[in-house]
C-alpha cells in the first residue's frame, strides 16, 4: 500500500493523561450577564496543533484565554467547571497565575513587541523569572530566535529598537519571546491575520516546527490555515461546541450540518 | 437521502458556478447518451452517414472534458471547497473522465460502423441491439442518479451491468462458436468483438460514475467494493 500521509486520529473522547495537554470539563463562561461559553468539554492532545474555528464572537477566544486564565483580566468575568493541565484544576484558587502563563504562552493577533530591543524583547520574561547571567541569557535568546526563525535576520542588530522590525518579523519575536520560556503550551490567537500570505507560511512552518517541543492551540478565522496546520480542529457556534475531530475529517466530511453550513459558507 | 445544496452559499457568485459545473456534466452526459442512441441506430439501419456524424462529434465531447476540468481547476484554486462542495468537484472531475471514455468507446463502435463491418450477421446485429439498449439504460439511469445526488439510484443501476456482463458473455461464447465455423470472416468477427468489448465498458464506466455518486450523496468511498459492502455503506450513513 502507498503511504502517502501520515494519519493519525487519536481517539479525542478517550484520550489518555500522558497524552493529553488540556483536559476541559463542563466549562461555562460569563462576561457580566452573557454566557459566553456553555459547557464546553473537550480534551486536547499534546504535541498536536489543535484549531479552534467558528464565526466571530462565537467563543474561541474566550476558550482560549481560558487555558492561561487571560480571561480574568475582564471585569465580569465568572466561570464554572474545570480546566485542567497535567491533572491541576488552573482554576484552582491557589494557583500560581504568574507560573501558569509561563508554561503556557500566548500570541495574539497583532504583533505587540515591547517598546525595546530585540534583544531586550526576548530576555524580559526570562528576566522576570529571575535569570541574570548574561551568559545564559544570550543563549536563550540566541535559542529563541533560532526557534522562531528570525536569528539569521536580526542577529547583527540585536540592540536596536524591535519597532524597526516588518510586521512579519515582529510577529516572529513576539514568538521568540513565548518560545523563550520554553512554554509547554502555545496559544495562537489569530497570529497571522495581520500578515502578507508569504510571512504566514512562514509562521505556519514554525507552528508545525513547534509542535516537536509543545501543544500549540491556533483559533483562525482562516478556514484554509486550520485545514493546512492543525492536526485537530474543533468548531465552536455561540459558546457551545459543535464538533470536534481530525481535521482531515472535519474538512472533507463534517459530521454536523452546522460544521458543514459554515466550512462550506453557507448560511443555515 | 443526502443532497448537496448548491444554491445556498453566501457567495450568490459560488452557487452558480457549481450550478454550471454540475449543468455541464449533465450536458456532457445527455450528448454521450445521445452519441450511444445513434450509433445503435447507425447499426440498426446501416446508416454510415449517421455513424460518421457520431465519430464527428466525439471531438465536441473531448472539448467538454477539457473545458469542465478547467472549471473545476479554477474553482479549486479559487474557492478552496470543503466538505460536500469538494466532494462535488472531485467527483465531477473524475465523472467526467468516465464520460470521455464512454464518448471514445462509442466513437470506436461508430467507426466500425462506418467502415460496414459491422454486424456480420442478423443474430449478431440484433442482440448488439438488445446489449446497445440495456446499455442506454445504464447511461440514463447513471446520469439521473448524479443529477439527484441519489446514491440508492446509483446502486441500482451498479447493479444492472450484471445483466450487460451476462449478455455479453453469452454473445462472446456465440461469436467464438461462429469464428471456428467461418475462419475465413475472422478479421470481421474481431470487429465485432470490439464493439461487443466496448459496448461491456461502457457498462463499466458508467458503474465507476455510480460508485462517485455514492460518494458524492455520502462520502462514503465505495470503489472497488462487492454491492453488498456498498449497501451496508450506504445504510450505515443513513443511520
Amino acid at each position: 500500500m502507498l503511504n502517502l500521509f501520515e494519519r493519525e486520529k487519536l481517539d479525542l473522547l478517550a484520550l489518555a493523561p500522558e497524552q493529553t495537554a488540556i483536559s476541559v470539563e463542563g466549562l461555562n463562561l460569563w462576561f457580566g450577564k452573557k454566557q459566553v461559553l456553555s459547557d464546553v468539554s473537550m480534551k486536547i492532545p499534546k504535541h498536536r496543533i489543535t484549531a479552534l474555528i467558528g464565526q466571530s464572537g462565537c467563543g474561541k477566544s474566550t476558550l482560549i484565554s481560558s487555558f492561561n486564565r487571560m480571561n480574568d483580566l475582564v471585569d465580569g468575568c465568572r466561570y464554572n467547571g474545570t480546566v485542567e493541565i497535567d491533572g491541576r484544576d488552573i482554576n484552582n484558587s491557589r494557583e500560581n497565575v504568574a507560573r501558569l502563563r509561563a508554561r503556557v504562552g500566548m500570541v495574539f493577533q497583532r504583533p505587540n513587541p515591547f517598546p525595546m530591543s530585540i534583544y531586550e524583547n526576548v530576555c524580559y520574561g526570562l528576566k522576570l523569572q529571575g535569570m541574570s547571567l548574561r551568559r545564559s541569557l544570550d543563549d536563550a535568546v540566541e535559542q529563541a530566535l533560532r526557534d522562531a526563525a528570525l536569528w539569521e535576520e536580526v542577529k547583527d542588530r540585536l540592540f536596536e529598537p524591535a519597532n524597526i522590525l516588518s510586521g512579519g518579523q515582529q510577529q516572529r519575536l513576539v514568538f521568540a519571546r513565548a518560545l523563550a520560556l520554553q512554554p509547554e503550551i502555545l496559544l495562537l490567537d489569530e497570529p497571522t491575520s495581520a500578515l502578507d500570505p508569504l510571512t504566514t507560511l512562514y509562521i505556519e512552518e514554525l507552528m508545525i516546527s513547534l509542535k516537536k517541543r509543545c501543544t500549540v492551540i491556533i483559533v483562525t478565522h482562516n478556514m484554509q490555515q486550520a485545514a493546512r496546520v492543525s492536526d485537530y480542529t474543533a468548531f465552536i457556534h455561540q459558546g457551545e461546541l459543535v464538533e470536534y475531530a481530525d481535521s482531515d475529517s472535519l474538512f472533507t466530511m463534517p459530521a454536523k450540518k452546522q460544521t458543514e453550513d459554515y466550512i462550506t459558507g453557507r448560511y443555515g | 437521502m443526502r443532497q448537496v445544496k448548491l444554491n445556498n452559499h453566501i457567495s450568490g457568485k459560488f452557487n452558480i458556478e457549481l450550478e454550471n459545473l454540475r449543468n455541464s456534466v449533465l450536458t456532457m452526459g445527455g450528448e454521450v447518451e445521445q452519441q450511444m442512441v445513434d450509433t445503435l441506430r447507425a447499426i440498426k439501419e446501416n446508416n454510415a452517414g449517421l455513424a460518421e456524424k457520431v465519430v464527428l462529434n466525439d471531438l465536441k465531447i473531448n472539448a467538454m472534458e477539457v473545458q469542465i476540468d478547467e472549471e473545476c481547476m479554477r474553482i479549486i484554486a479559487k474557492r478552496h471547497p470543503t466538505a460536500t462542495d469538494l466532494r462535488l468537484v472531485l467527483t465531477i472531475a473524475k465523472a467526467t473522465t468516465d464520460i470521455e471514455r464512454i464518448g471514445d468507446e462509442i466513437e470506436r463502435i461508430a467507426t466500425l460502423v462506418t467502415k460496414n463491418n459491422l454486424p456480420v450477421s442478423e443474430t449478431i446485429k440484433s442482440s448488439m441491439l438488445t446489449i446497445g439498449e440495456h446499455v442506454v439504460a445504464m447511461m440514463r439511469g447513471t446520469f439521473n442518479a448524479f443529477a439527484r445526488q441519489d446514491e440508492h439510484a446509483a446502486l441500482g443501476v451498479y447493479d444492472q451491468d450484471n445483466r450487460i456482463d451476462r449478455q455479453y458473455k453469452a454473445l462472446l461464447s456465440y461469436t467464438s462458436q461462429e469464428m471456428r465455423q467461418y475462419p475465413e470472416m475472422m478479421e470481421d468477427w474481431l470487429e465485432v468483438l470490439w464493439a461487443l468489448r466496448s459496448l461491456e465498458r461502457v457498462g463499466d464506466r458508467c458503474k465507476n460514475i455510480c460508485e462517485y455518486v455514492v460518494y458524492l450523496a455520502g462520502g462514503s468511498d465505495v470503489r472497488h467494493a462487492s454491492i453488498e459492502s456498498m449497501q451496508q455503506k450506504i445504510d450505515d450513513l443513513a443511520q
